[in-house]
C-alpha cells in the first residue's frame, strides 16, 4: 500500500468534503471513511479500477473533483442508477388531488418526466390548495396515494426515478 | 353526544382524554408528531394522523395542521387538552367558526380571564379579594415607594412582562426596596426587553388553593372543593392534594363562593381553576383563573367520585351538568405526586432519554396517569413529565402511607426522575403537619 497514494486520498476526500471514499483497484478494495460522524454526508464516491489505475494520482485528483458527488460514469452507472429513487412525502395534513380541478388533465401520470418547478398534486387543507413540486429532475415511477385519500404529515406521496443533470 | 373527537395533544393528557371518550363511546382521532410516533396509546385510537416533524411550533401548536387534521379526521370536536393551544382564544375561535366544537370556555372567557390584569380588575369588581398591589406599572423608584407604603411591606417588585420567577425582588423596607426596584427594573429589560414593574403585597409564608369549577351551557356552575398546591419548585408544582389541611368548611364555602363569583363574571362554561393564595391569618387573595383541565385534575376526580374529563365532554356536546353543587361533598384524601424526568440533584436539568425499566406501582387506592412504557423515548421537544401517580384512602395520614409505599415501588430506569424527591418531601413532619408553604421545597429540600 503506498503511503503517497493514501495521502492523495484523503486529501481528495477532503478537498470534496466527502465522508467516504471506496477505492476497488485489481481485486483490492480499501474504504476510507472520516471518523465522528456516523451519517454520510454524500453518496459514497466509487472509482472504477480502470479510472484509478489509468489516471495518476494528481489527475485522479482532479477528474474526481469534477465529478464529486455524482454517481461515477461508465461501468458504475448501471448499479447507481437503480438505487437512485427518491420518494416524495406530504409536507402537511390534507386531501391528496391529481388534477387542479375534477374536469381537468391530471398533472403527471407514470413515466412522466418531471422537473424542480413541476406540480406533481394538490393538497386541500382547509379550502387552501396547496401545489406540491416536485424539486428534483426525473421521471415519475409510482403514484401511492389515490385521488381523494386523506394524507398526513411524511406520508410517501410519489417515487420518482432521479436522473442526472 | 359527539361521535367523534380530536385530541390536540401528546402524552398522558391525550391518553387521559382517550379513556374518557372510549368509556362515552366516541371515536377518537389522535395527532402526533413524528417524534412521538412510537406512543402506545395511539393504537388505541380509532385514527391517527401525523401532523408533522417534533418540534412543537411544527405539530401540537400549529393550528392550521390541527385543524386540518380535524377536517381530514372528520370530526365534531376537539379536546385541547393543557398547555399547547388549550389557553388559546385564538385557537378556539378559529374551531368555532370551522364549525368544530372547541372541549372548554367560550374563547371571549379565555380572553378575559387568561389576561391576568383584567382578571384582577374583574375581581376587584365583584368584590374577591386580590393581592394588594399597584393598580398599573410604576414608573419611578419615587412612585413604587409610594405603593409600596401604601400595601405595606414586605413587596413582591415583578416585572409586568415577566416570567419564571425572573424579574421579582422582595422587599422588607423602604432602604432595601430602592436597590431592589432598580435591579428589578434592569434584570427586566434584559431578560424581556421590557423594564415595566408593578408592586404586589409579598404574602409570606402563603399556601397556594385552587378551586376546581364546572360550568354548562345552561346556566350552572358548580365548584368541586380545593386543591393544595404549594408544593412548588420554581413555581412549578410538583406535590398536590385534597382537601387542603389548612383549610375548613366555612373557609372552603367562601372561597368557593368567591370562585363561583368570578367564574359567573366572565359567563364561564366548562372546566377551570381559580388560583388564590392563602396567607397564615387564613385570609385568601385572587392570583390568576386558569381556563382548561390541569394536570392536577385527578386529585378532584378521586375526592370527589366525578370525571372531570368526561363531564368536560358532556358539557361540550351540550348536555347539563350531571351534578349540583348539594350532591359535590370532598370524601377522605387524595395526593398527587408529579414524577418528572429531571435530576434533582442537579438543578432539576431535564433528563430525556430512554426508559430502559418501567415498573408503576399499584395496590388498593393507587392511580397511576401515565403514558410511557420500557423502550419509551422522553423527547427533549415536549415537557419532561414521565406520569402522576395519585393515591386516594380515607384519611390524610394513611394518603401519605401509601404514596410513600406507592413510590418505593415505583422503577423508571433510564431516566432520572423526581421521585424519590418527592418521597422526601411525603416523609418530612411538617408536610404530615400539614405546615407547608409555597417556598417550602426551596427552603427545606433545595438549600444542600
Amino acid at each position: 500500500m503506498d503511503l503517497e497514494w493514501l495521502k492523495a486520498l484523503v486529501a481528495l476526500m477532503n478537498q470534496n468534503d466527502l465522508a467516504e471514499l471506496v477505492v476497488e483497484e485489481d481485486g483490492r478494495k480499501i474504504k476510507l471513511r472520516k471518523a465522528g460522524d456516523p451519517v454520510l454526508r454524500g453518496t459514497p464516491f466509487v472509482l472504477p479500477a480502470a479510472a484509478a489505475q489509468a489516471a495518476p494520482p494528481a489527475a485522479a485528483a482532479g477528474a474526481a473533483a469534477r465529478g464529486a458527488a455524482r454517481p461515477a460514469t461508465g461501468d458504475g452507472a448501471k448499479g447507481e442508477a437503480a438505487a437512485d429513487l427518491a420518494e416524495i412525502k406530504s409536507p402537511m395534513v390534507g386531501t391528496f388531488y391529481r388534477s387542479p380541478s375534477p374536469e381537468s388533465d391530471t398533472y403527471v401520470d407514470v413515466g412522466d418526466a418531471v422537473k424542480e418547478e413541476t406540480t406533481l398534486c394538490i393538497i386541500e387543507a382547509m379550502k387552501v390548495m396547496n401545489e406540491i413540486k416536485a424539486e428534483m429532475t426525473g421521471v415519475v415511477k409510482e403514484i401511492l396515494v389515490a385521488n381523494g385519500e386523506a394524507v398526513e404529515f411524511g406520508q410517501p406521496l410519489f417515487v420518482i426515478q432521479r436522473s442526472a443533470g | 353526544m359527539f361521535r367523534r373527537i380530536l385530541i390536540a395533544n401528546r402524552g398522558e393528557i391525550a391518553l387521559r382524554v382517550l379513556r374518557a371518550c372510549k368509556e362515552l363511546g366516541i371515536e377518537v382521532v389522535c395527532v402526533y408528531s413524528q417524534e412521538d410516533r412510537d406512543a402506545i396509546y395511539l393504537r388505541q385510537a380509532d385514527e391517527t394522523i401525523c401532523i408533522g416533524p417534533g418540534p412543537s411550533a411544527t405539530s401540537y401548536l400549529d393550528i392550521a395542521r390541527i385543524l386540518s387534521s380535524a377536517e381530514v379526521g372528520d370530526v365534531e370536536a376537539i379536546h385541547p387538552g393543557y398547555g399547547f393551544l388549550s389557553e388559546n382564544a385564538h385557537f378556539a375561535e378559529v374551531c368555532r367558526s370551522c364549525g368544530i366544537e372547541f372541549i372548554g370556555p367560550a374563547p371571549e372567557s379565555i380572553a378575559l380571564m387568561g389576561n391576568k390584569a383584567r382578571a384582577r380588575t374583574i375581581a376587584r369588581e365583584v368584590g374577591v379579594p386580590v393581592t394588594p398591589g399597584s393598580e398599573t406599572t410604576v414608573q419611578s423608584e419615587e412612585q413604587g415607594l409610594e405603593v409600596a407604603r401604601s400595601i405595606g411591606y414586605p413587596v413582591m417588585i415583578k416585572a409586568a412582562a415577566g416570567g419564571g420567577g425572573r424579574g421579582m425582588r422582595v422587599a422588607h423596607s423602604d432602604i432595601g426596596f430602592v436597590n431592589a426596584f432598580l435591579a428589578a427594573r434592569s434584570e427586566a429589560e434584559a431578560a424581556f426587553k421590557d423594564g415595566s414593574i408593578y408592586i404586589e403585597k409579598f404574602i409570606e409564608r402563603a399556601r397556594h388553593v385552587e378551586i376546581q369549577v364546572m360550568g354548562d351551557r345552561h346556566g350552572n356552575l358548580v365548584h368541586l372543593g380545593e386543591r393544595d398546591c404549594s408544593i412548588q419548585r420554581r413555581h412549578q408544582k410538583l406535590i398536590e392534594e385534597s382537601p387542603s389541611p389548612a383549610i375548613d368548611p366555612d373557609l372552603r364555602r367562601r372561597m368557593g363562593e368567591a370562585a363561583l363569583a368570578l367564574a359567573r363574571a366572565a359567563r364561564y362554561e366548562n372546566a377551570g381553576t381559580l388560583e388564590f393564595l392563602v396567607d397564615r391569618e387564613k385570609n385568601f387573595y385572587f392570583m390568576e383563573m386558569n381556563t382548561r383541565i390541569q394536570v392536577e385534575h385527578p386529585v378532584t376526580e378521586l375526592v370527589t367520585g366525578i370525571d372531570l374529563v368526561k363531564e368536560q365532554i358532556r358539557v361540550a356536546s351540550g348536555e347539563p351538568l350531571s351534578f349540583r353543587q348539594e350532591d359535590v361533598r370532598l370524601s377522605g384524601a387524595a395526593i398527587e405526586c408529579r414524577i418528572n424526568a429531571e435530576d434533582a440533584e442537579n438543578g432539576f436539568k431535564p433528563c430525556p432519554g430512554k426508559i430502559d425499566v418501567y415498573f408503576p406501582p399499584g395496590g388498593p387506592g393507587v392511580r397511576v396517569d401515565s403514558h410511557v412504557y420500557a423502550g419509551f423515548r422522553i423527547s427533549p421537544c415536549y415537557d419532561s413529565m414521565v406520569g402522576k401517580v395519585i393515591v386516594h384512602r380515607q384519611t390524610r395520614e394513611e394518603a401519605i402511607r401509601v404514596m410513600r409505599r406507592a413510590l418505593g415501588e415505583l422503577v423508571v430506569e433510564g431516566v432520572k426522575t423526581t421521585a424519590a424527591l418527592c418521597r422526601e418531601i411525603l416523609s418530612s413532619l411538617r408536610f404530615e403537619r400539614g405546615d407547608i408553604h409555597t417556598a417550602f421545597v426551596e427552603e427545606h429540600f433545595l438549600n444542600r
